[in-house]
């Protein structure tokens, strides 16, 4: 029995200059959920529409449930369901009939689902697309790739512009497709998201896929900036060798740095001051990949 | 109405080919209207002898007449402006089929979908044919009641005839540029291709009867095989609708092929 449900294999696309990807090697499990994780440009988009076969491969190749993503596309097909990263729907249309016309190419969908999903997704059907806000359009791209129920969800950048509440809804949705076996592959740029829906993650920079980490690792060092203000300036030595932190800077009252996994050493030492104020920012993609992968030039983990 | 490629494609056009069937119907009945006035005023048709040749083979065709039922149909109607607007209606179509929604952004949804990317031109291609073959029953209908309503003496199965010739014309630069959309996904260049080809082809046919280094080239244009037979007088030409026809058959190939084997969107 083979559990692989994608692979690819130096799975290459260049398009002369331009962006593209090159030798990424991904294996992903039946019931997981995989996160693509990559800021804008990436490659992402270019991977996901290479396993869908709306651009080919320049080297290397890509199967899904075990068949070849170019040669036996009409079947692969047959089981995802897919969003694109920039959806466009018919705009004369409403979303219940793009929903309809979209579901009759696919041999029909039960109206039911449809109307649960929309539901759910707080989606107004009955609207012309050309009358819809960004979000109220992709939670349309979102029933139309649920709709089906299919085997494997490919969703490109799924909760762009979704509001909170919807976003919320959307991971549910994910949490019950992993719960019923189906697996989920999704891209984003967003970390926390990752984290948050994801079994694991590969990291994918300027075309190349630089990590494959299960999302516990990933969260086990996770990465924060701080910056802990004090009510009266205190001795940089204080600090100096407290587990996990980095960069450290003291300026006065104020220190700032970078902490790796636990906050408890840093939290600790500096309850010996009076504090008064504890910032702290999710750190950017791009600094994590300097602090994790040294900018990138590293192979695949 | 949104059960299949084709279907949803009819569906879209649905206002579009009101307007061009009432259009055409209103032309047919001006034109009607007009003819015997027309044909009772014989100096009209002295004058047309009298222009120069070229100018007026190239709107009126080889043998410009307003005297007869059929000659005034050919030079009003059937010579210049039913294989402009048709040609400019299938080419419309055409260019929008894959190219328009590649385009717009819809063609990833779409063809996500377990669909073949044949299946796609092919459906695509029978509804234009389809919509071209509702524009061809609308002027043949629009002809043929205004005609009797004014007393013409028309023949109304050679009428279909010319009428079908039409049709056929129109599908095969329809089928032109589905093949160049498909192609290179460019909207615009397939308009452009259909442009440079019908205005050529239209004036080599026409021309090539009074331009003498014109004639050996005449067989290269579609439109000698539309109207070179003069189908309103003679009935259809079946070998030069069957070569309306392959070459259509032939630019649909090209479109399912080069569409099969490149990568869209990008």
């Amino acid at each position: 029995m083979n559990d692989t449900v994608i692979r690819t294999e130096d799975l290459t696309k260049s398009y002369g200059r331009r962006r593209g990807v090159v030798g990424v090697n991904l294996e992903i499990r039946r019931g997981e959920v995989f996160g693509y994780l990559g800021p804008n440009g990436a490659g992402k988009t270019t991977t996901v529409r290479t396993l869908l076969d709306f651009i080919r491969p320049t080297g290397g190749q890509a199967s899904i449930f075990g068949l070849d993503s170019h040669r036996d596309g009409l079947a692969i097909r047959q089981r995802v369901g897919y969003l694109p990263g920039e959806l466009v729907l018919y705009e004369n249309m409403t979303g219940a009939e793009v929903l309809r016309y979209l579901g009759h190419l696919r041999g029909g969908v039960a109206e039911s689902r449809v109307a649960d999903l929309a539901a759910r997704l707080d989606s107004d059907l009955s609207r012309p697309v050309k009358t819809l806000s960004h979000g109220n359009r992709q939670k349309i791209g979102l029933i139309a790739a649920f709709m089906h129920q299919p085997e494997l969800l490919v969703l490109d950048e799924p909760t762009l512009g979704l509001d909170p509440l919807v976003q919320q809804a959307f991971y549910r949705l994910i949490a019950e497709a992993k719960a019923e076996g189906r697996t989920v592959f999704l891209s984003s740029h967003i970390l926390p998201e990752v984290e948050r829906v994801c079994d694991r993650v590969g990291i994918i920079r300027e075309g190349k896929l630089i990590a494959v980490e299960d999302v516990a690792a990933l969260k086990s060092r996770a990465l924060r900036r701080l910056e802990i203000h004090f009510a009266r300036p205190v001795p940089p030595g204080a600090f100096a060798g407290v587990a996990g932190v980095r960069d450290l800077t003291v300026e006065d009252s104020i220190l700032r740095c970078t902490v790796m996994g636990s906050l408890d050493a840093l939290v600790k030492a500096a309850a010996q001051f009076e504090v008064l104020n504890l910032v702290s920012h999710e750190p950017s993609l791009e600094e994590i990949f300097l602090a994790y992968y040294g900018g990138g030039d590293s192979h695949a983990a | 109405m949104l059960r299949s490629v084709f279907l949803k494609t009819l569906r879209d056009q649905r206002r579009a080919v009101l307007w061009w069937v009432i259009s055409l119907l209103a032309l047919a009945a001006y034109l009607a209207v007009l003819y015997p006035s027309i044909a009772k005023t014989p100096s009209y048709n002295q004058m047309l002898q009298a222009w120069p040749k070229g100018i007026v083979a190239s709107v009126m065709g080889e043998f410009p007449d307003y005297s007869t039922p059929e000659g005034y149909m050919n030079s009003t109607t059937f010579f210049m402006m039913a294989p402009l607007l048709f040609i400019a209606f299938a080419a419309g179509l055409g260019a929008n089929a894959i190219a328009g929604e590649e385009e717009h952004g819809t063609l990833d949804l779409l063809l996500a979908n377990p669909l073949p990317r044949w299946r796609v031109v092919l459906d695509k291609f029978v509804a234009l044919l389809v919509l071209t073959l509702i524009l061809g029953i609308a002027l043949w209908l629009g002809l043929a009641v205004g005609g009797a309503a004014v007393g013409m003496d028309l023949d109304l199965g050679r009428l279909a005839a010319v009428t079908l010739s039409v049709v056929l014309l129109g599908a095969a630069f329809g089928a032109l540029a589905i093949a160049v959309g498909s192609a290179t996904g460019k909207r615009g260049l397939s308009t452009a291709v259909v442009s440079v080809v019908g205005i050529v082809a239209y004036f080599i046919n026409s021309l090539a009867p009074v331009v003498e280094g014109l004639q050996p080239y005449r067989k290269l244009s579609l439109l000698y095989y539309y109207i070179g037979a003069d189908p309103l007088r003679n009935g259809l030409n079946l070998g030069h609708a069957a070569v309306l026809a392959g070459v259509t058959l032939v630019l649909v190939l090209v479109a399912i092929l080069a569409f099969q084997h490149r990568d869209v969107g990008v």
